[in-house]
């Protein structure tokens, strides 16, 4: 029955007395999209940062494809194939667009430690970089600093950049804080088109994203996963529009 | 087609510095040789450093324990064998390289553990223990007197005029910084700006950023041993002094009056003030303190540096027609110039007046008398009001041409904004715009 690409079981961690996560049970599919919702507060940012390798957990596991990573670093977890966007721009802001997206083209290419060969002479990198500017629309960006771009457009490079290691699974935080409905109309289809076949864990504000986007929803309320569910079925539950919807919001 | 690594500007230009440079000893005096010498040393090791510190943003404050280590590591290989020597006299740079690179991995792993502040007083306490362990270790470092050596003939070549040590260390400065230069085209070179920019971003793509620190650490920590090499074969001679933090800072110093964004900055202020130290130390006692001065006055008015500059005129003439920029410009020189005059005339005035020599010239004095003081060829009362009227009346004018230069700044900004407005242009933030990272 176990599908799951990445399962979570017994999740906790503290910060000195208090504890943020308090035991949380998820599991990601391997091609589902799969939101997080919850109030401000909730642990969402925190379960992104103990996933990813951020911060270690406290007690609990957290596998990945079988393979139990909490508590591994960032990079051996980014190099597993999960990739992450951060809830704060998480840029190099005095480095071109174009240059911020060849960095995180490169590790998949293994360029690391590579100090004798061109980089402007490998044409697969070239390319690459180039698709993905593409793809998030910022071709005509490619020379600006990044830190010059107005906010919804540094965004979009952040998922760009998350993208460019071709990760199974991905994890967004808060991908369309800031843009226009316009933008954000884009990126919801940008992240359709982009997550076929591929994992996806989103946290994000905006509802009517969150239900046309999300095969399934999970809602956590301190630091626990009060459910799990299609859109449907999160809507009707009754636990969850008492915790956090609202009878407002629930059509 | 291949992309160019290189513009064809960049390597003319590039040639055409080799070419003056291999042009000098024609025109140089034997004294002039030889601080040229030394001005290419400091070069190297100012890029050598600026690889750490521009390009990666970690801020070392004891790279004189990677010079020195490339400086023993060279003595010693030269007095190998019976003193034939380990490596023929050209290729003795090797061996500093080899020395800088394996103590720069080794100390770089410990430093790159931390960043920032922490990762600055790791480096500080690993040049201050080589500092203090040198002088006990008599069989390595030679003691006080130091160990000394000789260039052996290699290749046809005696090694016995400055002439020959010249070129030597010229093709040896030109090779690293030029590999140096080719570095950052590299997707290490490029991730070195990465460092700079945001390691923890770096580290969610997938890298592994305390091995590309070390590395780039021990890549520096390399060049800079390739200094300290080339000024032993230069010398003839190493002493465990150039483990003092005074050459630590000196690097400090200079890459940053140089200017740490522009490749060649720091090459270029190192080059600059080794010749001023050279040129200025027997003219007046204050050298150092003229160096502060001239730090404090470039992290204040100038932060990037003396390559800045270049880049500061030409977005003004972006912006301006030449007619408007000139008058500014030689404003502004002026103004530089009369304050550096008069400041100058300030301190060393005050630095006569505080001399040992001429406190106990007064004290032989009948009480309250101030004996004249010569300065500049002439005899001057340090009572007389006469003789702070003229440093005075200087910096005065120089701040006055300073502020006209202000004003006419703020008006040409203020013209151009103005004019702009209705173009829906931005000329603050145009101004502020720094393209940084890509040199």
């Amino acid at each position: 029955m176990n599908d799951a690409i990445l399962s979570i079981r017994g999740l906790r961690k503290s910060f000195g007395p208090t504890e943020i996560m308090r035991g949380v049970d998820l599991e990601l599919r391997g091609a589902e999209r799969h939101a997080l919702i919850g109030p401000n507060g909730a642990g969402k940012s925190t379960l992104f940062h103990l996933i990813s390798g951020h911060l270690a957990p406290s007690a609990g596991e957290i596998r990945f494809e079988g393979q139990q990573i909490a508590g591994r670093t960032p990079q051996a977890i980014n190099r597993l194939g999960l990739a992450r966007s951060f809830q704060i721009t998480n840029i190099f802001p005095k480095l071109t667009v174009f240059e911020n997206i060849r960095l995180a083209v490169m590790r998949l290419h293994g360029l690391q430690y590579n100090f004798w060969t061109f980089i402007d002479r490998d044409r697969g990198i070239r390319e690459q970089t180039e698709r993905l500017l593409e793809l998030v629309r910022l071709q005509a960006r490619a020379a600006t600093v990044a830190g010059e771009m107005a906010y919804s457009e540094q965004r979009s490079l952040e998922i760009a950049m998350t993208l460019a290691s071709d990760p199974k699974v991905i994890l967004l935080d808060e991908p369309m804080a800031g843009m226009s409905t316009e933008e954000t109309h884009y990126t919801a289809q940008l992240i359709r088109e982009v997550t076929q076949g591929r994992a996806l864990m989103i946290v994000e504000h905006d509802m009517d994203v969150v239900f046309s986007l999300s095969d399934r929803i999970s809602v956590l309320v301190y630091g626990q996963v009060i459910a799990t569910g299609t859109p449907e079925e999160i809507r009707g539950n009754a636990a969850v529009k008492e915790a956090y919807l609202g009878e407002e919001v629930a059509p | 087609m291949r992309p160019a690594i290189v513009s064809l500007r960049a390597l003319a230009l590039a040639a055409t510095g080799a070419a003056l440079l291999a042009a000098l000893p024609f025109l140089l005096t034997q004294g002039l040789l030889n601080a040229a010498i030394q001005m290419l040393i400091a070069a190297l090791f100012a890029s050598a450093y600026n690889l750490l510190c521009g390009q990666a943003g970690m801020l070392s404050f004891g790279h004189a324990a990677y010079f020195g280590v490339g400086a023993f590591g060279t003595v010693h290989a030269m007095n190998a064998v019976g003193g034939a020597g380990l490596l023929p006299t050209p290729l003795l740079p090797l061996a500093g390289a080899a020395c800088g690179l394996v103590f720069g991995a080794i100390a770089g792993w410990f430093a790159t553990q931390r960043s920032g502040t922490y990762f600055a007083m790791i480096t500080l306490a690993i040049a201050e223990l080589v500092h203090s362990l040198a002088p006990h270790l008599k069989g390595l470092f030679g003691g006080e007197a130091g160990v000394s050596t000789m260039r052996m003939p290699a290749w046809g070549l005696d090694f016995g005029s400055t002439l020959q040590v010249y070129y030597l260390t010229l093709a040896w400065v030109l090779v690293s910084v030029g590999l140096l230069y080719l570095y950052t085209r590299t997707p290490l070179g490029r991730l070195t700006f990465g460092l700079r920019e945001n390691s923890h971003r770096l580290r969610f793509l997938g890298y592994n950023v305390h091995g590309l620190g070390m590395l780039v650490f021990a890549l520096s920590a390399m060049f800079a041993g390739i200094a300290g090499s080339l000024q032993v074969v230069s010398n003839e001679s190493a002493n465990y002094v150039v483990f003092d933090p005074a050459l630590s800072a000196a690097v400090v110093l200079n890459t940053y009056i140089g200017g740490v964004k522009v490749f060649l900055g720091p090459a270029l202020g190192a080059a600059l003030m080794t010749f001023f130290g050279y040129a200025v130390s027997d003219l007046t006692q204050s050298w150092l303190l003229y160096q502060g001065i001239l730090f404090v006055l470039v992290m204040m008015f100038m932060p990037s540096g003396l390559a800045g500059l270049g880049g500061t005129t030409a977005r003004l003439r972006q912006r301006f027609d030449l007619a408007r920029i000139v008058p500014l410009v030689a404003l502004s020189v002026g103004a530089a110039l009369l304050l550096s005059l008069g400041g100058t005339f300030a301190i060393e005035m005050l630095q006569r007046v505080f001399s040992q020599d001429y406190r106990a010239m007064a004290r032989l004095q009948p009480a309250g008398a101030w004996p004249p003081l010569q300065f500049l060829g002439r005899a001057w009362l340090p009572a007389a009001f006469a003789t702070w009227a003229v440093p005075a009346a200087l910096l005065a004018s120089g701040a006055w041409l300073a502020h006209l230069a202000r004003q006419r700044l703020r008006a040409l900004a203020d013209a151009e904004s103005a004019s702009a407005a209705g173009a829906n242009a931005h000329p603050s933030t145009r101004l502020a715009a720094h393209p940084g990272g890509t040199a």
